[in-house]
């Protein structure tokens, strides 16, 4: 029994859905009552824990205080720093998102939906799967330059491979009865690409694209570690190099607020745009 | 005759009222993993006539589901042919099926594949409708009539998700059912339902046939099912190399009851025929019963 809760719940036993029920509503937001105390503790109890080890067990030049963190952060907003460089690094990684997403969208429904392509592709994909996107930024600087198409480049890199081989997944693996339930009601073959095997593809994509969002942090931040003169990881760079501890952990945590923050965005927007591709496989 | 005349193009139709559809000497032989062969089925020959509830009922393994695929135009077979046959003021035409077509109708066992999940009940049932309007920028019509004959009327709005195994299985054969076809194709589509829901649903079907006229040709391994649904039961052998064994017509009035005598007399009849052919095929294949 145990076992069977922990299942995702597209695993759960065919027939059990989700039923509307009276009250459901308050259950809800009791739960995200509870999910926000619980956040509010962990996060208190570990600037508490910072706030108490610098000077005792770390060392104050190496390791800011909290408040010294936060007042340096109050300090850059104000003069608009902190905003430009987030700013700078945002939209790289939106740029290089989208268009990377077009492109993995694409060429992973071509190589899902034909045998033989993807037959080809297959080996050069396991091949170049595990070369992250921190290892592309030389060759990125090598080929583009410290401008901002290298970035470009690193980004889009790290969005198609994940893109392409989730999205070549789930329509390769669209249930062939689905398919053929879809001709005996007169679909053409192009109809049956766009409205049945690119809807049952949906779940995966998304998950792609989300995997994608958070690589194309990775990327972005390498990326401007090496070559660049703005940036989040042009910030956290510079910092290093002028021993400002404090404005290094400015860095860090808005890269940790940043991503936190666009994860939710995208998470909410898939919820209410995708919710009917989505909603028999559970929460998003 | 060619096939031109018999079979519109544009709304994948035949233009002629055909009366039976014909299998010729149908065999379908795979190619299996080692590189050899696997013959399934061979020199299968049935009539459904229109208006037939035709069961093809068989061990498991027998090759049913591939027969029916055959109709349905999934997967062609490897020797005869299927066709349609009609009859114009005595002269006799065919018209050979093709790919799969809104003509045939196929309900599948795994309901929770076959519907969409991403659309709720009333969309699913309108797939087909929709395609088609969309085409003729026409009107899709309504869904009302279809689930109010499947009894889904107060569910239009549910998701798959949300439906039992049964209501599943209901919208399937509503889904079917609005594309009017000429024939409806259904592979065990009660088999993973439990005993009262099947029984429930076996006797809608019941109604259902009798209320449309459908023709349909319908397969399973269930005795007592067949024996509720069909006008005639194709009692196949077991595979490889399967055939028909006997064929045998049920005229018993309807609803059927289980317990009637001469259901229960028929039932020892078919149940005979059924375990000579698993013996058999278990015999062929060295295994014990």
């Amino acid at each position: 029994m145990r076992r069977a809760e922990t299942l995702p719940a597209d695993r759960a036993a065919p027939g059990v859905g989700r039923v509307p029920i009276p009250g459901v509503r308050r259950i809800a937001f009791a739960a995200a009552g509870r999910r926000l105390l619980m956040a509010s503790i962990s996060i208190g109890f570990a600037l508490l824990l910072w706030h108490l080890s610098v000077g005792t067990l770390f060392n104050p030049a190496l390791v800011p205080t909290p408040e010294q963190t936060f007042s340096k952060a109050w300090r850059m907003m104000l003069t608009g720093e902190l905003f430009m460089h987030v700013a700078v690094s945002m939209r790289r990684v939106l740029v290089g998102y989208a268009v990377g997403c077009v492109v993995g969208i694409a060429v992973g429904a071509l190589i899902g939906r034909v045998r033989i392509v993807r037959e080809l592709a297959d080996p050069l994909l396991e091949l170049i799967r595990p070369i992250s996107p921190v290892a592309i930024v030389p060759l990125a600087m090598l080929w583009f330059g410290i401008g901002e198409l290298s970035k470009f480049f690193v980004i889009i890199y790290a969005t198609v491979i994940i893109v392409l081989l989730n999205t070549a997944a789930g329509v390769s693996r669209t249930p062939v009865t689905r398919i053929r339930a879809a001709r005996c009601l007169g679909a053409s073959e192009y109809e049956v690409f766009v409205k049945i095997i690119l809807p049952s593809a949906v779940p995966y994509v998304l998950t792609g694209m989300r995997v994608a969002l958070g690589f194309s942090f990775m990327g972005i931040v390498a990326a401007e570690l090496i070559g660049a003169s703005e940036g989040l990881g042009f910030l956290i760079m510079n910092s290093q190099m002028l021993l400002q501890t404090d404005q290094l952990f400015v860095g860090l945590l808005s890269l940790g607020v940043v991503g936190l923050v666009v994860d939710r965005i995208f998470r909410a927007v898939l919820a209410r745009s995708m919710r009917r591709y989505m909603q028999f496989l559970g929460d998003v | 005759m060619n096939a031109g005349a018999t079979h519109d193009r544009a709304s994948n139709r035949r233009t002629r009222q055909w009366s039976a559809l014909r299998f010729q000497h149908v065999g379908k032989v795979f190619a299996d993993s080692r590189g050899g062969q696997y013959a399934a089925t061979r020199d299968v020959n049935v009539s459904v006539r229109r208006g037939d509830f035709y069961c093809l009922l068989g061990p498991s393994g027998c090759g049913k589901s591939t027969l029916l695929g055959m109709v349905a135009g999934f997967d062609p077979p490897t020797s005869g042919e299927i066709v349609f046959v009609g009859d114009d003021a005595g002269v006799e035409w065919t018209s050979p099926i093709f790919a799969a077509g809104v003509d045939r109708s196929m309900i599948f066992q795994d309901a929770a594949e076959a519907l969409f999940p991403w659309l709720d009940v009333e969309e699913n049932v309108l797939f087909g409708p929709r395609l088609r309007a969309a085409r003729a920028r026409g009107y899709a019509g309504s869904a009302t009539r279809y689930l109010h004959m499947v009894g889904l009327q107060d569910h239009g709005h549910k998701f798959p998700f949300e439906l039992s195994g049964g209501m599943k299985q209901r919208v399937q054969i509503a889904r079917a059912l609005i594309m009017e076809p000429d024939i409806l194709l259904m592979d065990e589509p009660f088999a993973a339902l439990d005993a009262i829901t099947k029984r429930l649903l076996q006797t809608e079907m019941s109604r259902i046939w009798q209320e449309t006229g459908k023709t349909v040709l319908y397969v399973t391994h269930d005795i007592v099912e067949a024996l509720i649904l069909g006008t005639r039961i194709a009692v196949m052998t077991s595979g490889p190399e399967a055939t028909i064994r006997d064929e045998i017509v049920v005229d018993l009035p309807r609803p059927r009851r289980t317990t009637d005598a001469e259901f229960v007399e028929l039932v020892k009849i078919l149940e005979g025929m059924l375990l000579e052919e698993v013996h058999k095929g278990r015999r062929a294949q060295g295994a014990l019963t």
